[in-house]
């Protein structure tokens, strides 16, 4: 153990300098949040003169902060609880259940992580236009939840097929339905994933700006990205205020990330521990 | 077993509203996006069948060749060193007990920030007047012009995007590999040091062929996200110097929202997916094995 | 912890759906109140922009959020706009995805040039010229500012300001240096040469935004005799020598340029000049709010002169457009009037800095110092014409133009081969 006690302070040091190099980078973001356009452009290093928080007050008043982070969490969380069950029971059918096209499906799926959102944006805005789903939340959501579902089923088909058979064997010797051998033996196994597919669709979405800007019209139905925008003048862009409405903006989302990530944990723990 | 995995009815439920969904809002535009891309079309005026030559138009373009070249050194790179900087960090985080989730934690954290706001933080410390440069100048140093020298086969501009993206995505592998080696079971690491074998050793021989199927699954997601990247070089370069860093996406971008041409965008869509498909059947063909029974 | 978790779950999933309820009842409560208004017979209609007017400090689009005001205001119960946002970047993606829709804005603006012909063309912007007879025409300095905004005689556009690319400059230094403001092209050299040796940075610049650049390669070319409707129609090449003398003078005039140029975005151009880092800040007009409004002592220090060596203006105006499709056309054409009123202009001049398009008679010693030194070389100008990457037949080959001259002064292209590339890009494209 003495040994790698050295072994140990080197990969400490790695994991700092890491640390370092990632956290560095954000905290300038904090620090140019609290200058003025003026001290950012002749002194973007050093600590602001006279912090201020009027950028703050003005990008929370008038970028409507507040009613686009709720837009944003409202869109995201609907987004994502549909994406789970939809996409993980796909997965399931996929991965699992035994029917001559489930690889072609796959692949039907994949195709569409495959095209560019720029690609679709066009075709998929005049359809929704005529069926009155333009400038509504429902019709973010609904494109949101299809462009987040090949990506949760690719990485839960992983999880699925990486399970063993006899899981599923003996269940059905106790005589489980398919229904309960999905969602009492396979889904929550399948927590893990199920965590990090979600984090990645409830990141994505959170961060989405193009179909946003596009669909959304009304500034009471605007989430975040398509706020932080609003920053950026024809000639000219208003740095201060908008790093300072990124930090308002990434607030939340550390918050929901810390709390996921705390499930990913207890579902990291708990897989080492049943094996 | 059998028959209960093969009921019909089970399958529809299952798969029915992932179908129905994916169809409608992503399938049928695609479709039509690929009819398009036969077109003469700019959204404002009605699309007009023009067969092949928008197909033509690609051969000519000087720029999407740029742009493709750009795309494969992207699409190399950052399966390479994703797959390397991920499994190293996974590893190291799964051997280290102490502050493993705070690092973790850490390096997950660009991951969840908009990759459009990061790339805007990163031209500010690449650009000349204000970041880095002003840094290394303190030190009597001249750093180059990290986001416009244009020398070389793959210019520097992107390799430093190429970093950009390796630091803001390498959580995302780190995170799914760290998921599935904490599902190898202890038992087998703990019966391989009662052999003798040394950490190294268990890993080459347990914890990689172990991994090997999330191998390929994050790799595709590296290969298509980058050749799909485009939020962080429209915030950084914007493709320039003189499309010197385009790669596919953004040239479509450029091509369809910028310039309107739409038709021509749609058919560099579809050479994006035809690319995409291939790249992730490659991958699957080489990587991925049976998963073995835990 | 299993049902704890399903438990929050399913409330989350509750409150989302309560939620959206309320956004979509929220959503349906608004259109029908538009509908009850429209019974009551006020008419809607739609602006759309490229800069949000609650966010922005660009005084000119605070000066255009006053006029949707007023208008809101004053026409109370008979019409009322609501104004649809988005920055520029996104803002033509989001315009043509409305087009295609059937949902065209009833009002729009747009830059003259390619782009507004994009909408000219297929007949999705109206004719104005209707409007503009009933005297709102004679409001306007002259029939020339619609130069840019006609096609076949009829006029489908209607000017709004008109900002002018000037060469802006620190008095202080200047004098410290003992230079004259250059008439001519020598002069030029011969002044950059002197603050240089003064230990100026003559020249501010961004070549990180093309455009800005390209707008010096611009005057250049015009100095050099370059006609673009001759490039156009084929009549001329781009390899007669006059785009390589211009790109040359470029080169030449590079040498001035303040050392991180090649990376400066525009926005830190801009700064590098009210932060008084460098002599000499080649901009449009419209730089001259933002200027005074981040180092208001530098005002008067600014001085203003005609980029030298050249008789025209580099000019451009915002306008504008009328969708041909709307169903209130009345309605347009008053709120479009609210944008060349007298209070309108008056505000574009003494607060937004950027030259009137009609004969308001304003305050001048409430506008911006400069305003007066930019009116001057207007008024004794021989004409204007376009930013060259608006004045071409498509806006790729603006952006074109644009990105070559970038090539240039990188070294990455000679002057000879940026003409070659040139006159290659509009024999595949343009003729």
């Amino acid at each position: 153990m003495k040994k790698l006690s050295v072994w140990k302070i080197i990969i400490y040091i790695f994991l700092v300098i890491m640390a370092v190099l990632y956290l560095a980078p954000l905290l300038w973001t904090f620090n140019v949040a609290f200058k003025t356009n003026k001290e950012i452009f002749t002194a973007p290093f050093a600590l602001p003169q006279n912090p201020t928080m009027e950028n703050f007050t003005f990008a929370w008043t008038a970028g409507k902060l507040g009613i686009a982070t709720l837009n944003s969490f409202i869109v995201c969380v609907v987004t994502l609880l549909f994406s789970m069950i939809i996409g993980s029971m796909a997965a399931f059918g996929i991965a699992r259940l035994r029917w001559k096209f489930s690889h072609l499906a796959l692949v039907y799926f994949l195709t569409g992580m495959m095209i560019p959102v720029h690609c679709v944006l066009i075709p998929l805005f005049t359809r929704f236009a005529k069926v009155g789903l333009s400038n509504s939340l429902t019709g973010l959501v609904l494109p949101y939840l299809t462009f987040s579902l090949p990506i949760t089923i690719f990485i839960m088909v992983g999880f699925f097929e990486g399970m063993p058979n006899e899981l599923i064997e003996s269940a059905c010797i106790d005589g489980a339905s398919i229904y309960q051998i999905f969602f009492k033996v396979c889904l929550p196994l399948g927590k893990t994933g199920l965590f990090v597919t979600g984090l990645m669709t409830f990141v994505g979405n959170w961060n989405e700006l193009l179909l946003a800007m596009v669909f959304i019209s009304d500034d009471m139905k605007k989430t975040l990205p398509v706020s932080l925008s609003k920053f950026v003048g024809p000639y000219n862009t208003n740095y201060s205020q908008m790093f300072a409405a990124i930090i308002i903006a990434i607030i939340p989302t550390i918050i929901v990330y810390c709390a996921f990530s705390n499930q990913i944990v207890d579902g990291l723990t708990a897989g080492a521990v049943k094996g | 077993m059998d028959k209960l995995l093969r009921n019909k009815k089970a399958i529809v439920i299952f798969m029915a509203p992932a179908l129905i969904l994916f169809t409608f809002i992503l399938f049928i535009p695609i479709c039509q996006s690929v009819y398009y891309s036969f077109c003469d079309y700019n959204a404002l005026t009605p699309a007009k069948w023009v067969g092949l030559k928008n197909y033509q138009g690609l051969l000519g373009d000087k720029t999407l060749k740029i742009a493709l070249k750009n795309s494969v050194f992207f699409l190399i790179y950052s399966c390479v060193t994703q797959l390397i900087m991920g499994l190293f960090l996974a590893a190291l985080l799964t051997n280290i007990d102490k502050g493993r989730n705070l690092f973790k934690n850490i390096i997950y954290l660009p991951c969840v920030l908009s990759s459009a706001a990061l790339g805007l933080l990163w031209m500010f410390i690449f650009s000349p007047k204000l970041g880095i440069n002003q840094l290394l100048q303190k030190l009597g140093m001249e750093g180059p012009l990290w986001l416009m020298d244009t020398k070389g086969f793959i210019i520097l501009p992107m390799w430093v995007i190429a970093f950009v993206a390796l630091w803001q995505y390498v959580g995302q592998s780190m995170m799914l590999y760290m998921a599935q080696i904490s599902g190898i079971s202890k038992s087998l690491y703990e019966a391989s040091y009662i052999d003798g074998c040394s950490k190294a050793k268990s890993f080459r021989y347990i914890t990689l062929p172990l991994v090997r199927p999330m191998v390929a699954t994050a790799m595709s997601l590296n290969a298509i996200g980058s050749l799909k990247f485009f939020d962080m070089i429209f915030n950084m370069t914007e493709g320039g110097p003189n499309h010197k860093t385009e790669v596919l996406a953004t040239h479509l971008y450029q091509q369809g929202f910028k310039y309107f041409k739409y038709g021509y965008a749609s058919a560099i869509g579809v050479l994006l997916l035809v690319l995409c498909l291939a790249v992730t059947l490659f991958i699957n063909k080489v990587v991925k094995t049976e998963p073995y029974e835990m | 912890m299993k049902k704890k978790l399903i438990a929050t779950l399913m409330s989350a999933m509750m409150i989302a759906s309560v939620f959206t309820g309320c956004g979509a009842s929220g959503g349906s409560s608004d259109s029908a109140s538009s509908s009850d208004g429209s019974a009551d017979g006020v008419q809607e209609i739609t602006w759309m922009f490229w800069d949000d007017l609650d966010a922005t400090q660009d005084l000119i689009s605070l000066g255009y959020k006053e006029n949707v005001e007023r208008f809101n205001k004053d026409y109370e119960g008979q019409y009322h706009v609501n104004v649809v946002t988005t920055n520029l970047e996104e803002y033509y993606d989001k315009l043509n995805a409305l087009v295609a829709a059937g949902e065209t804005p009833d009002v729009f603006i747009v830059s003259p040039g390619p782009q507004l012909t994009d909408y000219v063309a297929p007949g999705i912007a109206a004719p104005l010229d209707d409007y503009l007879a009933d005297g709102w025409k004679d409001t306007f300095t002259s029939d020339a500012v619609f130069t840019q905004q006609t096609y076949d005689g009829k006029i489908y556009a209607v000017p709004l300001n008109t900002a002018a690319a000037c060469c802006f400059y620190n008095t202080e230094m200047f004098e410290k240096a003992g230079v004259e403001v250059p008439t001519n092209w020598d002069e030029m050299l011969d002044a950059c040469d002197k603050l240089q040796s003064a230990g100026f940075t003559p020249i501010t610049i961004s070549a990180g935004t093309a455009w800005c650049l390209s707008m010096v390669a611009g005057y250049l070319c015009e100095a050099e005799g370059v006609d673009l409707s001759k490039l156009a129609d084929g009549s001329a090449s781009w390899e007669d020598g006059k785009l390589e003398a211009a790109a040359t003078k470029l080169l030449d005039l590079s040498k001035y340029f303040q050392p991180t140029a090649a990376g400066d975005t525009n926005d830190v151009a801009t700064a590098n000049f009210y932060n008084e880092e460098a002599a000499i800040l080649i901009q449009g007009s419209w730089a001259i709010g933002q200027i005074n409004g981040e180092n208001p002592e530098f005002e008067s220090k600014c001085g203003v002169f005609q980029f030298p060596g050249v008789q025209r203006l580099i000019a451009k105006s915002d306008s504008l457009c009328m969708s041909s499709s709307t169903k209130s056309p009345e309605a347009c054409a008053a709120f479009m009037k609210y944008f060349t009123d007298d209070t309108a202009q008056k505000y574009t001049a003494e607060v937004g800095g950027k030259i009137p398009v009609t004969k308001v008679e304003y305050d001048a010693s409430a506008a911006p110092a400069q305003l007066a030194y930019v009116m001057d070389i207007f008024e004794n100008a021989k004409g204007t014409f376009g930013f060259y990457n608006e004045s071409m037949p498509t806006t790729e080959t603006g952006s074109h133009f644009d990105d070559t001259m970038v090539s240039v002064f990188l070294g990455d292209m000679t002057p000879a081969e940026a003409a070659t590339d040139m006159e290659e890009f509009y024999q595949a494209n343009c003729r």
